[in-house]
């Protein structure tokens, strides 16, 4: 366990020796809230409006809560794991005597912890900048639900990325096409990264619920801005749950298959 | 006369040899099949789900900064083209830094071509090419709706190639910086999250950023103007400034890149 801190802590110090590069990512997703921040502003330019169900301070506060949420479920380490596979850089870690699985936690864990730092930052500055109206839940109950819907949320992506991570197995030359595809693209859209999946028509809604993808953005937001009830939250926490039990198990099977046609290229 | 001949011969040479760049950039992607068909899998989704997510905000909000749902389509679609033609043009920027730090650059810098020419416009991207028909079919369809008058269309069609004049003079200008800086890929991501604000009209940024878009970084003049002038929102001045500026812009960024030249050290070769 010793040895899986020191890497969290060697992973958190070298986020800090790129500081540019660092501060540039962070610029970017400031940038990209941004747009989301100021269509809703638009839509809400009289704040008695209500329009699907928001009114003015709780969509801005998902708008606000997005850039929260992101740091800590959307920003991961693992997705150099596509290039690691591809180009063979795998082969170092299977000769150490450490968890491939395991490395990539601790190292997620702590590029999650220097990224959440920076979002309250900006956050704070935002806030300052352009004083929106803002929904603050108060209820602990439902403040404990949102913070074990985000743990669901951030395991399931992990899963995510083992799993996408394994095609260049078979597939080496398109690594950063897959990690296109999927993380830029289907998760991007359809976890409520760019709008409140709920202004989609209701059938479309109900598809995506029995999806992995609602609740890594769009679940835990709703339940922090006290959109669903208690029965709608444990129904979630069900279908999270057999998709991480799902997810988890294809994973096991696609690296177990993967690491037997792997040929090390480039190394 | 002789002087306008040796201009035609001149970019002739240069089209024959954009050509040819051009179909070695083809051959490559097309020898990859399976990565064309996923990026262009994952362009078509991207651009799919928001003009989704548009068409449900407006159709629920009634309208966005008092423009309709088809206006405020085809304000994307716009941005669309115009950012995809300069990706489909320019996409050996992307690829400048490798050269830079390699100083593989210093071997362009001797060839008999102009080296601007070479980087800028050295790896067409065939991706970008496939989804330029279908976008200016859509874009067609959807404008003809409006029934706009000839002298609109001639200004929308103006003020779009001063958008890619305006585009073309920030990649010049990135180009300049990463010869300095050698921070080329992190500018040109900001560069292009900065681009995305044009997705919708700046109309709906709250001032002083509605008048920053609009004047100093002018996503506006590149990607609301060209729309607002096809529903004759624009008057013939505008037009002119509009147009001015984009030139002022390309002889600036070509002024930054031949001073940033003379600061390339090749310290690496």
């Amino acid at each position: 366990m010793n040895k899986y801190l020191h890497i969290a802590k060697i992973s958190f110090q070298e986020e800090l020796v790129y500081k540019l590069n660092f501060l540039i990512m962070r610029l970017r997703n400031v940038l990209q809230i941004f747009l989301i921040f100021f269509l809703w502003d638009s839509v809400f330019s009289d704040p008695e409006r209500v329009v699907f169900g928001y009114n003015r301070a709780k969509m801005l506060t998902y708008v606000l809560g997005l850039l929260l949420i992101r740091s800590l479920v959307l920003s991961a380490k693992v997705s150099e794991i596509f290039g690691e596979v591809s180009q063979g850089g795998l082969t170092n870690y299977l000769l150490k005597p450490l968890d491939y699985f395991k490395y990539w936690i601790a190292r997620d864990f702590a590029f999650k912890g220097i990224n959440i730092l920076f979002a309250f930052l900006e956050l704070t500055v935002l806030y300052l900048i352009l004083k929106p109206t803002f929904y603050v839940q108060t209820n602990i109950l439902t403040i404990i639900f949102f913070l074990i819907s985000v743990i669901f949320a951030i395991a399931i992506l992990f899963i995510f990325y083992f799993i996408a991570g394994s095609i260049p197995f078979w597939f080496p030359e398109a690594a950063w096409a897959i990690n296109f595809l999927f993380m830029f693209v289907i998760v991007e859209f359809l976890s409520g990264s760019l709008f409140p999946l709920d202004i989609l028509p209701i059938t479309l809604q109900n598809v995506l619920s029995y999806t992995p993808f609602p609740y890594l953005i769009f679940f835990p937001l709703q339940i922090y801005l006290g959109n669903i009830a208690i029965v709608e939250i444990i129904k979630g926490f069900m279908v999270a749950g057999i998709w991480l039990i799902i997810l988890k198990i294809l994973m096991n099977n696609l690296w177990k298959k993967g690491l037997k046609v792997y040929g090390a290229y480039g190394h | 006369m002789e002087l306008m001949d040796t201009k035609l011969k001149e970019i002739l040479f240069y089209l024959k040899i954009w050509v040819l760049m051009s179909k070695n950039a083809f051959l490559l992607m097309l020898n990859q099949k399976k990565l064309l068909f996923l990026f262009l899998l994952g362009k078509l989704l991207r651009f799919t789900f928001f003009i989704v997510f548009l068409i449900y905000l407006v159709k629920g909000t009634n309208g966005l900064a008092g423009f309709s749902s088809n206006q405020i389509v085809f304000f994307f679609l716009t941005f669309n083209l115009v950012d995809i033609i300069s990706q489909f043009l320019f996409r050996e920027v992307y690829r400048f830094r490798p050269l830079l730090i390699s100083g593989d650059f210093d071997l362009i810098l001797i060839k008999p071509v102009n080296p601007l020419f070479r980087i800028l416009l050295g790896g067409a991207d065939v991706i970008d090419l496939i989804t330029i028909p279908p976008l200016i079919i859509a874009l067609i369809y959807l404008g003809s709706t409006f029934h706009p008058e000839t002298g609109n269309i001639i200004f929308y069609l103006l003020l779009l190639i001063n958008a890619l004049l305006i585009t073309t003079a920030f990649h010049i200008t990135i180009l300049g910086l990463g010869i300095i800086t050698l921070v080329i890929d992190n500018i040109m991501w900001i560069y292009r999250d900065i681009t995305n604000l044009g997705r919708l009209p700046v109309d709906i940024y709250r001032q002083p950023l509605k008048s920053i878009l609009t004047f100093l970084i002018p996503i506006g003049i590149m990607f609301t103007l060209p729309v607002k002038a096809l529903i004759g929102l624009v008057t013939f001045q505008n037009l002119i400034l509009s147009l001015f500026l984009g030139l002022g812009l390309i002889f600036l960024s070509i002024k930054f890149w031949q001073y940033s030249l003379k600061h390339y050290t090749g310290a690496s070769s």
